[in-house]
């Protein structure tokens, strides 16, 4: 998903203004997948989702303390949380496919191996299916695939979990508050921001 | 996880492209001081920082693209961008390793070989990830892309080293005559 472009970017204005509206166009871009992702199954919507969190987080880590309201570090803490459940969720949905992908390739050569034994005879005999190369790994294999795809429904819950606080508290509200608020402060050269 | 460092003297006052000049330095020193020990397997943390700067650095030359020459910001968030990839599918093995020796370790006897067997499999995965991650670090040194990122926020040549032919800066020596790459003032102003 390519970031939106941000209009109106001027170098020689303040980092501050320049900030605000960056982070204005980041926050749409999180939210619009908002009801997508509330369907369990919108894979690539949920990846989605956690690049524009990776967007919005990155840049108010380097600016929040320095250019906006006390608010945007919270926030700032809110969207890491978002962006590490989805990453949680995805490395599920990458990994579940692969172990599905080597339980059909192994199954595969078994049956090769059962038609082989069978030869050319008009039925199967029951015996022939004893003992197929790699039925040692089905358990282990299947243990896997059930854990992952369990897993991945009680990472997806607590996603929306987190979600749903996320809108009770209001941070969409508050982050666009935060944003157009400037601290007090003095530049001095010992000045730092930090998250 | 590394924290992201401070960016000294940063106000949300001073101009945008100053914030650049200081925010991308940081960034970029971040990114080479984190690629230590990244081709070793078993210390997995490295090529977590490094992603996670590669990430950080790729971040901020997006956020302060409008400060920036485009010309010379293309072909260094290109790399950038191939780097964070390469990282990607180091990382990627790297995690699923660590979490399926915990699963292993809990799995019955009966499920061990399967378990293995997957195991074996993402093994072979980060080996082929880990060569060309080798790889890229290699095109990043003949690249010098640490040179390229330091041009792209070096400070503006006077006005007299532009107009004076015999009053030449270090800088504007550098560009002409040494350093293939050019520094990245033209639009800072």
């Amino acid at each position: 998903m390519k970031a939106r472009k941000v209009k109106h970017l001027d170098p020689d204005g303040t980092l501050a203004d320049n900030a605000q509206r960056v982070v204005a166009v980041r926050i749409d871009e999180l939210y619009d997948f908002v009801p997508a992702v509330l369907d369990p199954k919108r894979v690539k919507k949920l990846h989605a989702m956690r690049i524009a969190a990776k967007r919005l987080r990155y840049v108010l880590e380097v600016t929040s303390s320095a250019c906006f309201g006390p608010y945007a570090l919270t926030a700032t803490k809110r969207v890491r949380e978002l962006q590490d459940l989805l990453g949680e969720i995805h490395d599920c949905d990458i990994q579940l496919p692969r172990v599905q992908q080597i339980r059909a390739e192994l199954s595969e050569e078994a049956a090769a191996e059962l038609a082989l034994r069978a030869g050319g005879a008009a039925d199967l005999d029951p015996a022939l299916a004893s003992a197929l190369p790699h039925s040692e790994d089905w358990a282990g294999l299947a243990a896997l695939e059930h854990y992952l795809a369990v897993r991945r429904g009680l990472l997806y819950d607590r996603f929306i979990t987190v979600w749903q606080d996320i809108e009770r508290s209001a941070m969409r509200a508050r982050l666009e508050y935060a944003i157009a608020e400037r601290p007090t402060m003095v530049a001095s050269d010992t000045e730092t921001a930090t998250i | 996880m590394a924290k992201a460092r401070p960016i000294p003297g940063l106000t949300g006052q001073m101009r945008y492209s100053d914030a650049a000049t200081a925010t991308i330095a940081v960034r970029s020193d971040e990114l080479f001081d984190h690629a230590a020990g990244v081709l070793d397997v078993t210390q997995i943390e490295a090529v977590h920082a490094m992603r996670v700067a590669t990430r950080r650095l790729r971040s901020v030359l997006e956020f302060y693209e409008p400060c920036l020459d485009h010309e010379q910001l293309e072909p260094i968030l290109a790399q950038i961008c191939e780097l964070a990839d390469v990282l990607g599918q180091r990382r990627d093995p790297d995690v699923e390793l660590e979490a399926l020796a915990g699963f292993a370790a809990a799995a019955s006897e009966a499920e061990r070989p399967g378990i293995e067997r997957f195991i074996d499999r993402t093994s072979e995965q980060q080996q082929q990830a880990n060569a060309e991650l080798a790889q890229m670090i290699e095109q990043i040194k003949a690249d010098d892309l640490r040179g390229r990122l330091a041009a792209l926020i070096a400070p503006a040549p006077t006005a007299a080293a532009v107009d004076g032919p015999t009053v030449t800066s270090p800088a504007v020596a550098e560009e002409t005559d040494a350093s293939p790459v050019k520094s990245g003032w033209l639009r800072r102003r």
